[in-house]
């Protein structure tokens, strides 16, 4: 009975510590858009983040050789080809660390969302939000560089 | 030592189920942007066609299962109580007045032909969406997992088909979150996904800007 209750203890310790190094790294991109022709973009501000993950998400479109620019307006201060929102979720283990991260590419004019990439991280896994944002838009880049390859 | 074992199961297997029992979506709350901007009135109708529900095996609030620590699968449903199809025709008219599009609501009781054609013909538009339900339920374990099968119509009001386009599949959405919440969230997402893939075909924006 012991033995019992130690096995059942330790399985229950490793299910709940295994819940602490989650990771999903997931894009989805309809095959009908051409995102290599996407060269322009606008990052709309999520009006609850203060953390700025809009500046990080156009920084790292501009490190990929696009053009990108945001802001707190809703809809675009100039033509764009595509425009870019998100969904951010925060933890706190220790220090406060970004667990979720959602980003979504639409059609400027009919809000079409053409493209979703979404990463989840939780603690043990944990990365910062500048690789977050990296990993998300790579992604979401890579699966349609996978997808004209085919 | 007995009772402390018997409350050491019973924690064991309450952990492992809490979180699986009564979980249920809200769909109605899926924003779904289309790749339509469009005018006038549309006649729109959602139709069940999923085989388990249709047989009576499953209510129509059914959405999918959530697994608990064996894997003993439990029944999500819907938030509103009323079936998915009602919600999914919710969303989707509240997706096509974001559109521009009036929206008149088809009452489709049945999937077949002869009952989709009565139905316009009696209160159609000029253009019907009908929208056949063949599949959609997630399934979660360690991920969410999302079955569909999904067939769009655009119908005349003399029952001639315009334009139709069909997705199905089966595929992973996300891990699995700890919260119904997140995870009604999760599905809504997947469920604004895949319609707005449904609607972006060149012969339906076409046919809907007609």
């Amino acid at each position: 009975m012991k033995k019992s209750c130690f096995i059942l203890v330790a399985v229950t310790f490793l299910a709940l510590l295994n819940g602490c190094a989650n990771q999903e790294l997931i894009a989805d991109v309809d095959p009908a858009t051409n995102l290599s022709a996407l060269n322009t973009f606008y990052v709309v501000r999520l009006p609850t983040d203060e953390r700025g993950v809009e500046q990080l998400i156009a920084a790292e479109l501009n490190t990929m050789g696009k053009t990108a620019t945001s802001g707190v307006s809703p809809t675009p201060p100039a033509s764009v080809d595509a425009v870019v929102t998100y969904e951010d979720s925060w933890m706190w283990d220790i220090t406060m660390y970004m667990i979720e991260l959602t980003v979504y590419l639409q059609d400027p004019e009919t809000e079409y969302r053409f493209a979703t990439g979404r990463s989840y991280r939780t603690s043990l896994v944990r990365k910062t939000p500048e690789e977050m944002v990296k990993e998300v838009l790579g992604k979401i880049f890579e699966k349609q560089t996978a997808g004209e390859s085919q | 030592m007995r009772t402390s074992g018997f409350i050491g199961v019973s924690f064991f297997i309450l952990l492992m189920t809490g979180c699986a029992v009564g979980n249920q979506y809200d769909y109605r709350r899926a924003e779904i942007a289309l790749p339509v901007a469009g005018g006038g009135t549309v006649g729109m109708g959602v139709l069940e066609n999923r085989e388990y529900v249709l047989s009576g095996e499953k209510k129509p609030d059914f959405v999918g299962l959530q697994r608990g620590g064996f894997g003993n699968p439990f029944d999500v449903t819907t938030a509103s109580g009323d079936g998915f199809t009602s919600d999914l025709a919710d969303a989707l008219e509240k997706g096509l007045r974001d559109s521009g599009f009036a929206v008149k609501r088809l009452q489709i009781t049945s999937p077949g032909a002869s009952a989709v054609q009565a139905e316009i013909g009696k209160n159609g538009e000029t253009r019907n969406i009908v929208l056949t339900v063949n599949e959609w339920k997630t399934d979660i374990y360690m991920d969410m997992n999302l079955h569909f099968d999904l067939f769009l119509e655009v119908v005349s009001r003399d029952g001639q088909i315009l334009a139709s386009n069909r997705i199905s599949g089966e595929e992973k959405v996300s891990g699995a979150a700890m919260s119904a919440d997140k995870n009604s969230r999760l599905a809504e997402s997947a469920l604004e996904t895949k319609i707005g893939r449904l609607f972006n075909k060149p012969e339906i924006i076409n046919a809907l800007r007609i």
